[in-house]
């Protein structure tokens, strides 16, 4: 099995050409149906998604099982909610439980991560041959961008950026991801030294009378399309402050980490601090076949501490009560230790935590059996998954439906229902 | 100095035994009466094995081992045994940082002679006794080096090793070595005072946010004048790879006499190494699901003379006679994404093979 080849979505390089050029691509998606559409916008719920891409053992994170055959080498701890233990890789993360939302029953589909990934960030629904959004481009669609000007889908991740169209699938690049490589803004974002302000305004102003002109004769949303993308690059060339680490508070840099995904998670704060509807953060790195036990060591504490210190800071600004938090992986890590001391793909019985608007607090849903090998009671794929969340932000998926191009389609698994012990 | 087709007539190993470890188990070790075995396991208990029961000894048989009750009390995983080298002592440390004694290692019913359930915060990696037999030394990823009486556990000493704390050895002289997660190797006085360092970095890397590799194995030469630092150079995270490496440095001058490469980038880890008193290298590594070696190497050669496929070895023990040796394996096809499940529905995990060879050592 040649794992590294699996394990890296296509990337694109990202600039502010990038996004202008993305605009000549976009076609026409489909339309959410008006139902309470207006005003779903106006509430302006946000979310934080937290990828971590190749599998977080759930052994040694949410749902440990000490002390026994498949247990691995660590201890579980006591959380800040008497009764919840969590892996002694979360201490951080165990003091904030209080916040949290853990559910361990997850059982999905896919254990490969060319599949899993899509097939796990689009809600899994039933095959009606076309391809559904990720997440972000559905809360894209539903909540739009709020006031903020700023794109409604933010990525946030290591290696290269890129406007992501494709996550978009039916609906149409315009709710793709507009992605941030390692945090920094589309390449020429600066306007150039040889344009004032007056001169840029007067281009921008021929721009949209080109525009204008374009769109005439062609279908509306085309035309829509094209032109908000231009204007996502004109508004991000006003918020430089969201790009320059260096002006961040230091106590901040120190308490979410100086690494990878302590300086992505901060950033991800100011983003949606800043009004952004739904901002991803992806670690890469997690897909430990082999010496995983060393590897979580190491891996664990880092998003711990980068999970702890935003949703506590999330909480402590009263954002949780209009932010969702969602932390997971395509799926989790097999109980048996292979001859590597690795854990291998198991979709069977993992977890995800989860925090903020909609969802009861400090609270475990759902459970493995002892040895952690599969779920005792009922199972939850992702298609609930889906349910909960949209319920969570004030969605209503049960009568809310895409609009294809005259073609109905649920927004969730319409065999599947959300987990109702979560949701407040 | 004996060369390496000498070396291989006299050392090349033949399979005499294959004990079975169910569940896994860490490392397996002979005792220095030679009788006993006693492998750590992922469950919490030390396992033991007399290797040679009463019952079976008649001339030119092989005898059959008999497993002996396990040790209970641990949790979680036993990485630490060590022996006294006279005596019926035997100490073993867990992954929650519990250190036991138990006397009467051989016994049906070995007794508790001391316990500490706290030794380390954590990870006990390893246990070694000092040449005299009168120390305990233990490394956990605490980061502490600790050094207790045998006789009664009471500790001596302690010091901050700076990192989490793979592997340590004893220097015949009573001074310390260890190994730690970031590929140095650091010569202590026993008190605690840096004697000289040595530059195996090679042997990690930071690959996205995950620190890889590290001193896996260590091993120092009869007289104290080599020491080898073994693991991978590691290529990446998640499913670790890099080529199995040992490096021989010289002890008194730190310099790095051999680079050892001794397999591809799928073999990984040099899990255990042993110096021979003939000075060769033997040495087990673990890779990819199946991948392992057993290999004999002379540091000035660079190459092995002698290489075993076995799958996943995590563990090399010699018998106190010279003419035997033990590793830990790991039973093939103990990899894969899909459910194992066996005839009643059960989920199914791995096992340990530990191979006992023969050589003829004469």
């Amino acid at each position: 099995m040649k794992y590294s080849h699996l394990c890296t979505p296509i990337e694109h390089q990202l600039s502010r050409r990038a996004i202008l050029g993305a605009a000549g691509a976009i076609g026409l998606g489909s339309l959410l149906r008006p139902a309470a559409a207006e005003e779903l916008k106006k509430k302006h719920k946000q979310v934080l998604f937290i990828w971590i891409d190749g599998g977080m053992s759930q052994l040694e994170s949410w749902d440990p099982k000490p002390n026994t055959v498949f247990g691995g080498p660590f201890r579980a701890i006591p959380t800040s909610v008497p009764g919840i233990h969590v892996s002694e890789l979360l201490p951080r993360s165990a003091r904030i439980m209080q916040h949290l939302a853990i559910i361990r029953s997850v059982h999905t589909q896919d254990n490969s991560h060319s599949a899993g990934v899509a097939r796990i960030q689009r809600g899994d629904p039933k095959n009606r041959g076309v391809t559904y959004p990720y997440f972000g481009s559905a809360v894209a669609k539903f909540l739009g961008p709020g006031d903020s000007g700023l794109p409604p889908y933010v990525w946030i991740k290591p290696g290269s950026g890129g406007f992501i169209h494709q996550d978009a699938g039916f609906l149409g690049p315009k709710f793709g991801a507009v992605a941030f490589g390692d945090g920094k803004p589309p390449e020429n974002l600066v306007l150039h030294e040889s344009l004032t302000v007056t001169e840029d305004d007067e281009r921008n102003a021929l721009r949209q009378a080109a525009n204008a002109r374009y769109a005439k004769g062609r279908r509306k949303r085309m035309g829509e399309a094209t032109s908000y993308v231009y204007d996502v690059a004109r508004t991000l060339m006003k918020r430089q402050d969201l790009f320059d680490t260096s002006k961040f508070d230091p106590k901040d840099v120190e308490r979410y980490g100086t690494h990878e995904i302590g300086r992505h998670m901060l950033q991800a704060r100011k983003m949606l601090e800043a009004g952004v509807t739904f901002v991803k953060v992806n670690s890469y790195g997690w897909d430990t076949h082999g010496d995983n036990f060393n590897g979580h060591l190491s891996l664990m504490p880092k998003f711990d501490q980068a999970f702890a210190a935003i949703v506590g800071d999330l909480a402590d600004r009263g954002m949780l009560d209009n932010v969702l938090v969602i932390a997971m992986s395509e799926f989790g890590r097999t109980p048996r230790i292979n001859g590597h001391i690795g854990r291998d793909h198991w979709p069977e019985a993992w977890s995800v935590a989860m925090a903020g608007c909609g969802l009861n607090r400090g609270l475990v849903v759902g459970e493995t059996n002892d040895k952690g090998t599969f779920v005792n009671g009922d199972e939850h794929d992702i298609g609930s998954l889906f349910h909960t969340w949209f319920a969570a932000l004030g969605i209503d998926s049960k009568a809310i439906e895409y609009d294809n191009g005259g073609q109905p389609l649920p927004i969730a698994h319409d065999g599947m229902q959300a987990v109702k012990e979560l949701l407040a | 100095m004996t060369d390496s087709k000498e070396l291989l007539t006299k050392y090349e190993p033949k399979e005499a035994n294959v004990l079975t470890a169910d569940p896994q188990v860490r490392s397996a070790r002979f005792s220095p009466c030679g009788k006993v075995i006693v492998a750590g396991g992922f469950d919490g208990r030390v396992r033991r094995w007399n290797i040679e029961p009463a019952t079976e000894s008649r001339a030119g048989a092989t005898p059959t081992p008999q497993e002996l009750p396990a040790l209970d009390g641990h949790h979680a995983w036993i990485d630490g045994i060590a022996f006294c080298q006279d005596g019926e002592l035997i100490f073993t440390a867990d992954s929650w940082g519990q250190l036991c004694c138990w006397n009467g290692y051989a016994a049906d019913q070995p007794q508790v002679k001391w316990r500490h359930e706290q030794a380390h915060d954590g990870w006990i990696r390893e246990l070694a006794v000092s040449p005299d037999g009168q120390r305990l030394a233990s490394c956990g990823s605490d980061r502490f080096v600790r050094i207790r009486s045998v006789e009664d556990g009471v500790k001596q000493r302690e010091f901050d090793a700076g990192r989490d704390v793979l592997r340590i050895v004893w220097m015949p002289d009573g001074t310390l070595l260890t190994g730690d997660d970031r590929g140095i190797v650091k010569h202590w006085k026993d008190d605690g005072s840096l004697i000289r360092q040595f530059d195996a970095a090679v042997l990690y890397t930071l690959s996205r946010l995950q620190d890889v590799g590290g001193v896996h194995s260590l091993a120092i030469d009869r007289e104290g004048k080599l020491l080898a630092a073994g693991g991978t150079i590691p290529k990446n995270g998640g499913t670790v790879t890099g080529p199995p490496t040992i490096l021989v440095f010289d002890v008194a001058t730190g310099e790095e006499k051999h680079k050892l490469t001794l397999g591809v980038d799928s073999d990984c880890y040099v899990a255990d190494m042993h110096f021979h008193n003939e000075g060769f290298l033997s040495a087990v590594t673990y890779g990819t699901p199946g991948a392992g070696q057993l290999l004999y190497v002379l540091p000035e050669e660079g190459k092995p003379f002698f290489t075993k496929k076995l799958s996943n070895l995590h563990s090399l023990s010699w018998h106190p006679d010279g003419k035997r040796l033990a590793v830990v394996a790991t039973n093939p096809g103990s990899n894969g994404n899909g459910r194992p499940l066996d005839k009643e529905g059960n989920y199914v995990g791995n096992k340990s093979p530990i191979h006992v060879f023969e050589v003829s050592g004469g």
